[in-house]
C-alpha cells in the first residue's frame, strides 16, 4: 500500500542520513575505495562485487547492526503536519508539566549561583588545569569543602511532580467509582497487564532456562548452562546486535557481559572514541561547571559510602564529568519530552549540559568496564537509550509515569488486600518503590542481580521489567507487609533488597502466580 | 497533478444528545461536526488531515449533489473509524491523522471518497512488504535529487561548544 511504502523510505532515507555522518559511514568508503585493488572486483559488476566483499569481509554485518541499534531508538516516522514537539512528546499536558519541571530545576540552580557567588561556568586558570590533570586519576581523594551545596531535587520532588499530573480532558467524578484511581499517578496511561506481560516477556518463562535461575549451584551445568555459553560465545564471533538482543532475554554469562553489551549497544571500540573521550576530559580540565560541584556531591554521598561501589569513585568522577560536556547527548532530546536548558555567554546564545541523574546508574558499569573511554561510552548509551526516561515526564511506555503506573496497577489488580491494606496505613506503594525505579535498582539490589535484571532491560529494549520487578517484591514481601500498621514500618520491611534473587522473583510474579 | 489546500468552514461541534442539554450529568458521547466548502466547483478529496482530541471513533458523511435535477443525498464514507484504541487511556487521544482516498472496488461508496478500514482489518500486510531492491532505487533516486540541489551536510555534531574561546556563564534562561 502507497502508504506504507512511503512510510518506509521515510524510515529508510533518515536513517541513511543519520548513518552518513557517523564514522562507520567514513570506513565503509574507505573500504570501498581500498577494495578496488582486489582481483575479484571487476568493472562491469563494480556494485555487485563490492556489496559482495562487504558480505565476505564482515562489512555489511557492521552496517546491519548499526541500522538495526537506529531503528531500536528511531521514534516512529510521525504525520508530516505534527510539528517537533509532538514527536517528544505527543500530548500537551505532559509537554507542559515537563517544561514548569524544567523551569523549577533551572530557578533552583541560577538562586544557587547567585547564593554562593558562583559562575554556572568559567575557565579554570593554569595553575588548577595542571593541578586536576596530575590528579585525574584519583579525583576521590580531594575533601573540598561542599557544604553549601545543596541538592537540586531529590526523588521524592520528582514524585510529587508526578502525583500531581492531571490531564484537562479528563472526568473523574467526585464520588469514588470503579474508575477512580485508588493509586498516586492519576494519569490514564494504558499499561499492560499480566497476560500481556507475559507475551511479551516469554523467554522469562518457567520452561525457558535462565541465567540467574538455571545456574545456581544445584543445577548441574550440562542442563542449560554450559549450551547457553556456547550459543554467546557464537553469537559474539558472529558479531550479529540483534541475534545478542535476542540471547540476552535468557541473561549474559559473566564473562562475555561487557562484550554482549557493547555489541548490543553498538559501541566499537575505534581510535576516535578515545579521541572524544581524551577531548572531553580536555574540556573538564579548562572549564570548571557548576553542576561538577553538585555531581561530586552525590557521588560523595551515594557511591563512595556503598558498600560494594566505593572502589570506583574515581571512575565515577571521570565519567560523569565527561558526560556533563557531552554535547552529542543533545541529539536524543528530539525524542525526549526535555529540553536542554540555554544560557548566554556575553550576550550570544549557547547551550549548557544539565546532569541531573543519578550517579549510581554508572557504578554498576565499573564493574564490567575498566577502560575509561568504553566506560564512558557503554554509560552514555545506556542514559540516551534507557535512563533519561526515569527523570523526564513523557508518555513513552517506558517513561517513569507509565512505569509508577504499571506497578501501581500490578498491585491493584493482583494484590488487592496488600495494596487496601497499605492504603489504609498511609503507606502508599508507590513512596516506597519510587526510589526503586528512578534508579534502575541500583545501589538496592546486589550487583550480580542488578546486572542480570539490565541484561533483560537491554533484551527487551524496555525499562517496565523495573515496574514488574517492585511489584514481585511486594508479592514475595506480602505476608510481611500485611502486619503492619505504618509507613515506617513497610519501609523497614522493603528496607534491604540486597538479598533477593531477581530472575525467581520475576519469573513466578508473571509465570507462577495463581490470578 | 498538484495538492491544493481546498478552503472550507468548520463549524463548531454540537452535542447529539437526548433530552435537557443543560443538565451536567449525562455527557454526551456524541458530537458533530459541520464541514462545508464555499467554492463551488467541484473537486476530487484525496486527503483529510486533522489533529484528533480525544474522540474515540470517528465517521463521516457527505451529502453528495449528483445532478441539477436530483435531491442531494447523505452517503456514509466512513462509519466507527477507530482513533482511539482503548477510549479510557491516552493512546491516540492527541494524534495526528490523514484519511485517504483509497481505490476501492466497492460499489456502495462513491469512488473518490476512502474507503473504510476497520481496526481489525490487517490492511497493510494484505499486499506484503515491498521489494527491498526497488525501494532501494526509490531512494537512490530520492538522494541523487537532494544531493544536487544542496551540497551534502550531515547530523552529525561538532562537539564543540566555546563561542570564541569564551566559556563564562553565569545564568540560565527560562526561554
Amino acid at each position: 500500500m502507497l502508504q506504507e511504502e512511503s512510510d518506509l523510505s521515510l524510515i529508510i532515507a533518515q536513517i541513511v542520513q543519520k548513518l552518513k555522518g557517523s564514522n562507520l559511514y567514513s570506513q565503509l568508503e574507505r573500504q570501498a575505495w581500498a577494495s578496488l585493488q582486489r582481483p575479484e572486483i571487476k568493472l562491469e559488476s563494480l556494485k555487485e562485487d563490492i556489496k559482495e566483499f562487504f558480505k565476505i569481509s564482515g562489512w555489511e554485518k557492521k552496517l546491519q547492526n548499526a541500522v538495526y541499534s537506529e531503528l531500536s531508538v528511531f521514534p516512529l516516522p510521525s504525520h508530516p503536519a505534527a510539528p517537533p514537539e509532538h514527536l517528544k512528546e505527543p500530548l500537551v499536558y505532559m509537554r507542559k508539566a515537563q517544561g514548569s519541571w524544567e523551569k523549577r530545576i533551572l530557578k533552583s540552580l541560577n538562586s544557587m549561583c547567585t547564593e554562593l557567588s558562583i559562575p554556572l561556568a568559567r575557565k579554570r586558570p593554569v595553575g588548577e588545569q595542571k593541578e586536576l590533570l596530575n590528579k585525574w586519576n584519583e579525583m576521590g581523594t580531594d575533601e573540598p569543602d561542599l557544604s553549601l551545596f545543596r541538592p537540586v531535587y531529590a526523588p521524592k520532588d520528582f514524585l510529587e511532580v508526578l502525583i500531581n499530573l492531571r490531564n484537562p480532558n479528563y472526568e473523574n467524578g467526585d464520588s469514588l467509582s470503579f474508575r477512580t484511581h485508588l493509586g498516586l499517578i492519576q494519569v490514564p496511561l494504558k499499561v499492560k497487564d499480566i497476560p500481556e506481560l507475559k507475551e511479551c516477556f516469554v523467554e522469562l518463562g518457567l520452561n525457558i532456562g535462565q541465567l540467574g535461575i538455571d545456574d545456581s549451584t544445584q543445577v548441574p551445568p550440562e542442563l542449560f548452562e554450559n549450551e547457553h555459553v556456547r550459543i554467546g560465545q557464537k553469537v559474539l564471533s558472529e558479531q550479529d546486535s540483534a541475534a545478542a538482543q535476542q540471547y540476552i532475554r535468557q541473561g549474559s554469562p559473566t564473562a562475555l557481559r561487557a562484550e554482549l553489551w557493547a555489541l548490543i549497544l553498538n559501541i566499537s571500540s575505534q581510535p576516535e572514541d578515545v579521541l572524544y573521550y581524551e577531548q572531553l576530559k580536555t574540556n573538564v580540565i579548562q572549564h570548571d561547571l557548576l553542576v561538577d560541584s553538585l555531581i561530586y556531591k552525590d557521588v560523595k554521598l551515594t557511591a563512595s559510602n556503598d558498600d560494594y561501589y566505593f572502589v570506583f569513585e574515581d571512575y565515577l568522577y571521570q565519567v560523569l564529568l565527561c558526560f556533563s560536556r557531552d554535547t552529542s547527548v543533545l541529539s536524543h532530546f528530539a525524542f525526549n519530552s526535555a529540553s536542554p536548558p540555554k544560557s548566554y555567554i556575553r550576550g550570544k546564545l549557547g547551550l549548557e549540559e544539565y546532569a541531573v541523574f543519578y550517579p549510581p546508574n554508572v557504578a554498576p558499569l565499573c564493574f564490567l568496564y575498566h577502560e575509561p573511554s568504553k566506560l564512558y561510552q557503554i554509560f552514555r548509551e545506556m542514559y540516551v537509550r534507557f535512563f533519561f526516561r526515569l527523570h523526564s515526564i513523557s508518555s513513552h511506555p517506558s517513561g517513569i509515569v507509565s512505569l509508577c503506573l504499571l506497578f501501581e496497577t500490578l498491585l491493584q489488580t493482583y494484590l488487592p488486600q496488600l495494596f487496601y491494606h497499605l492504603r489504609e496505613i498511609g503507606a502508599q506503594p508507590l513512596r516506597i518503590s519510587f526510589k526503586w525505579m528512578v534508579r534502575a535498582f541500583s545501589g538496592y539490589l546486589a550487583t550480580d542481580q542488578l546486572l542480570l535484571l539490565w541484561d533483560r532491560i537491554l533484551g527487551y529494549n524496555s525499562l517496565e521489567i523495573l515496574a514488574v520487578l517492585a511489584a514481585a517484591v511486594f508479592a514475595f514481601r506480602a505476608v510481611n507487609l500485611m502486619e503492619v500498621t505504618s509507613l515506617a514500618a513497610a519501609e523497614a520491611v522493603l528496607a534491604d533488597l540486597s538479598t533477593l534473587k531477581v530472575m525467581p522473583l520475576l519469573q513466578i510474579f508473571l509465570f507462577a502466580t495463581v490470578t | 497533478m498538484s495538492r491544493v489546500l481546498v478552503p472550507c468552514h468548520v463549524k463548531g461541534s454540537v452535542a447529539l444528545q437526548v433530552g435537557d442539554v443543560r443538565t451536567s450529568q449525562g455527557r454526551p458521547g456524541v458530537l458533530v461536526i459541520d464541514v462545508t466548502f464555499p467554492s463551488v466547483a467541484p473537486f476530487e478529496l484525496q486527503e483529510i488531515t486533522f489533529k484528533n482530541y480525544y474522540t474515540a471513533f470517528l465517521s463521516i458523511r457527505v451529502r453528495q449533489y449528483t445532478s441539477a435535477h436530483t435531491p442531494a443525498k447523505w452517503v456514509t464514507c466512513l462509519r466507527d473509524y477507530c482513533l482511539m484504541p482503548d477510549p479510557h487511556s491516552e493512546e491516540g487521544a492527541q494524534e495526528y491523522v490523514s484519511l485517504f482516498k483509497h481505490q476501492s472496488p466497492s460499489m456502495t461508496f462513491p469512488k473518490w471518497l476512502s474507503h473504510p478500514v476497520p481496526c481489525e482489518q490487517p490492511a497493510l500486510l494484505r499486499e506484503g512488504l515491498p521489494d527491498p531492491s526497488r525501494v532501494s532505487s526509490e531512494v537512490q533516486q530520492m538522494w541523487a535529487l537532494t544531493e544536487m540541489i544542496r551540497a551534502s551536510h550531515t547530523s552529525a555534531r561538532i562537539g564543540r561548544f566555546d563561542v570564541d574561546g569564551c566559556y563564562d556563564l553565569n545564568l540560565l534562561s527560562y526561554t
